[in-house]
């Protein structure tokens, strides 16, 4: 038994580098990590400056991205940008899984009638587009960037529930579950210790196809002007602001919609490499 | 069939009910009063008129008494008023209601005619360059942003080639909203297609069939395309419910007079009311549209019945 997993530990890594997804997909996630990270120092200009440049000017040597309608550098803020939508997302699909893992498996552990009472309602939440759930909660909570972040974690809650309740239940009916109850572990320990470890690497995938739809969903709402104000440059933001300008601007369309398409994608590829390691199906198919 | 009937009915009514009273409920996740934050939009709040419209609704009793209070008008058809110009919000939502459900629809139909094609070309030839090619557009499809594709269509048809109006809502003015939708959630039923057809020409019935001589695209238009559609129809519910979720910010890109439009405004002036009724009305569509799929799958397929 020990062998087979020493045997398979060193295989693992090359194996995901050589699934292209994974690879295309961490190059460009790692190149926006890099970039939020380093904004304040690489980038050129100041990004709330205004008139940084003639106002509405087209990609240059000066301005790699264009200025925008208030001469404002479009590279500086949409390298700014990826500090909030990754932030907004990181934060967002980190206490989305805590409390929806956490649910998820104390649905799988209830008995059988309260388990049925609470699935039921976690379809219904479910059943619910994540966009729509983040939208109807800021509505009500107010605009801006704590409350969007909330709201797209609530919106992610019942879809992690679901999931984690499906892989646990799976578990909890495997023999080394039932000899740890028979061994009269208290059920918080058997889901931490037991359960948690074994789910992990599907959590893994899902926690990836969380974060394209908190991005997606963050840049939407502030696209509304729900989320994050202006001037704060928030992709979603920038592309509100922009959008009387299009016609005569056509770059502030453009780049941080890539960049918005090209983060989202990042998370995408590397969700459908994971499932592709992992899903036995698949991996029948490619032999 | 008719116990199928009566139980997805039933589950159905309770899955709107609960929807109802949660929307009730979720005034009380504004911070502080909710009617000081309204009428903080309006201008003007004394405090007469904020012990007024208290009691109005239902604000000074206990919460689980509004919600009831709310979710038994609601069942009644009445959602309350707005707080600007006092309609009634039921009217105001049903108005605009046939252009939301013709923007939907439409985008349903371009998502299905452009994704269940592109699923069948990637599923038969799996594993080739038009597979890879295929899945490559749907995963691209799935991560740009809706209003942004929509942004591109407006600058590309509109401004630049002048082909479709910018904004509004007429059948002229449907075709760029639709496209938008429907390209987005064309990836998804292509997956959807892909992955149903690839299980399929694995079975052995398929094999049967070439064995027996027919010809290909008679084994896969008629023999596998048919159950590969069965479970399509399945996920159609899944893709309008995502849809119309994608529909709400696609209506505002595009000026479109749907609820959707009518939703965010009312947010961004903080009409509670009109807000509840736009998550009854929207929750109680993607329901009904999802237990008339689970019906007509029943009818397909009698194993699902006796489940």
């Amino acid at each position: 038994m020990t062998d087979t997993t020493t045997n398979h530990r060193p295989r693992r890594l090359p194996a995901a580098l050589r699934q292209w997804n994974i690879a295309v997909g961490a190059l460009i996630l790692g190149i926006v990590v890099l970039a939020a990270i380093l904004a304040p120092w690489i980038a050129p200009y100041d990004p709330f400056k205004m008139a940084s440049g003639p106002r509405l000017t087209g990609p240059s040597a000066a301005h790699w991205f264009g200025t925008d309608e208030l001469g404002r550098d479009l590279f500086s803020r949409v390298l700014l940008g990826a500090r909030l939508s990754l932030g907004i997302g990181f934060a967002a699909v980190a206490v989305g899984l805590l409390f929806g893992v956490t649910f998820g498996m104390i649905i799988a552990f209830c008995p059988e009638r309260v388990k049925a009472l609470l699935l039921r309602i976690v379809d219904v939440v479910y059943s619910f587009p994540d966009t729509l759930l983040a939208l109807a909660l800021v509505a009500f909570m107010g605009p801006g960037v704590e409350n969007a972040t909330i709201a797209i974690a609530i919106s992610l809650i019942p879809f992690y529930a679901r999931v984690t309740y499906g892989l646990a239940a799976v578990e909890r009916a495997k023999p080394y579950v039932e000899a740890a109850q028979i061994a009269q572990a208290a059920p918080a320990r058997i889901m931490r210790i037991q359960v948690l470890p074994n789910i992990l690497q599907s959590l893994i995938v899902i926690g990836s196809i969380g974060f394209s739809s908190a991005i997606l969903s963050a840049a939407g709402l502030s696209f509304l002007g729900l989320g994050v104000q202006p001037p704060s440059p928030e992709w979603g933001s920038i592309l509100a602001s922009g959008r009387n300008y299009i016609s005569r601007a056509p770059w502030i369309l453009i780049f941080p919609g890539l960049a918005i398409c090209l983060t989202v994608l990042s998370f995408n590829l590397i969700g459908d490499g994971i499932r592709d390691l992992t899903d036995p199906k698949s991996r029948r198919r490619r032999s | 069939m008719l116990f199928y009937v009566a139980r997805r009915l039933l589950t159905a009514f309770i899955t709107i009910l609960v929807v109802v009273i949660l929307a009730g409920v979720l005034i009380h996740v504004v911070p502080g009063d909710p009617i000081t934050a309204m009428l903080a939009q309006s201008g003007s709040a004394d405090a007469d008129d904020i012990a007024r419209l208290t009691a109005q609704y239902g604000l000074d009793q206990p919460v689980w008494k509004q919600a009831l209070l709310y979710a038994g008008n609601a069942l009644q058809g009445d959602l309350g008023t707005t707080i600007r110009g006092g309609e009634p919000v039921a009217e105001l939502l049903l108005d605009r209601l046939p252009n939301t459900i013709a923007l939907a629809v439409a985008g349903l139909g371009t998502a299905l005619v452009l994704g269940i094609p592109m699923g069948f070309i990637a599923a038969v030839n799996r594993g080739r360059a038009a597979d890879f090619a295929v899945m490559l557009i749907a995963i691209l499809g799935v991560s740009i942003p809706g209003f942004w594709m929509g942004l591109t269509f407006i600058q590309v048809f509109s401004l630049h080639l002048g082909w479709f109006p910018v904004a509004g809502t007429s059948a002229r003015n449907i075709v760029l909203p639709a496209l938008t939708l429907g390209v987005v959630h064309s990836a998804l039923v292509a997956r959807m297609t892909r992955s149903a057809l690839v299980d399929i020409l694995n079975e052995d019935y398929i094999r049967t069939a070439r064995a027996r001589g027919l010809r290909e695209h008679q084994v896969l238009l008629v023999h596998a395309m048919r159950p590969a559609m069965i479970s399509v129809v399945t996920v159609v519910g899944l893709v309008f419910a995502h849809l119309l979720g994608g529909q709400v910010i696609t209506e505002n890109v595009f000026s479109w007079n749907g609820i959707g439009r009518l939703a965010i405004q009312a947010m961004l002036q903080r009409d509670y009311p009109l807000v509840q009724g736009f998550i009854v009305i929207f929750a109680t569509s993607i329901v009904l549209v999802t237990t008339a799929l689970d019906l007509l799958y029943g009818l397909l397929d009698p194993r699902v019945r006796r489940r």
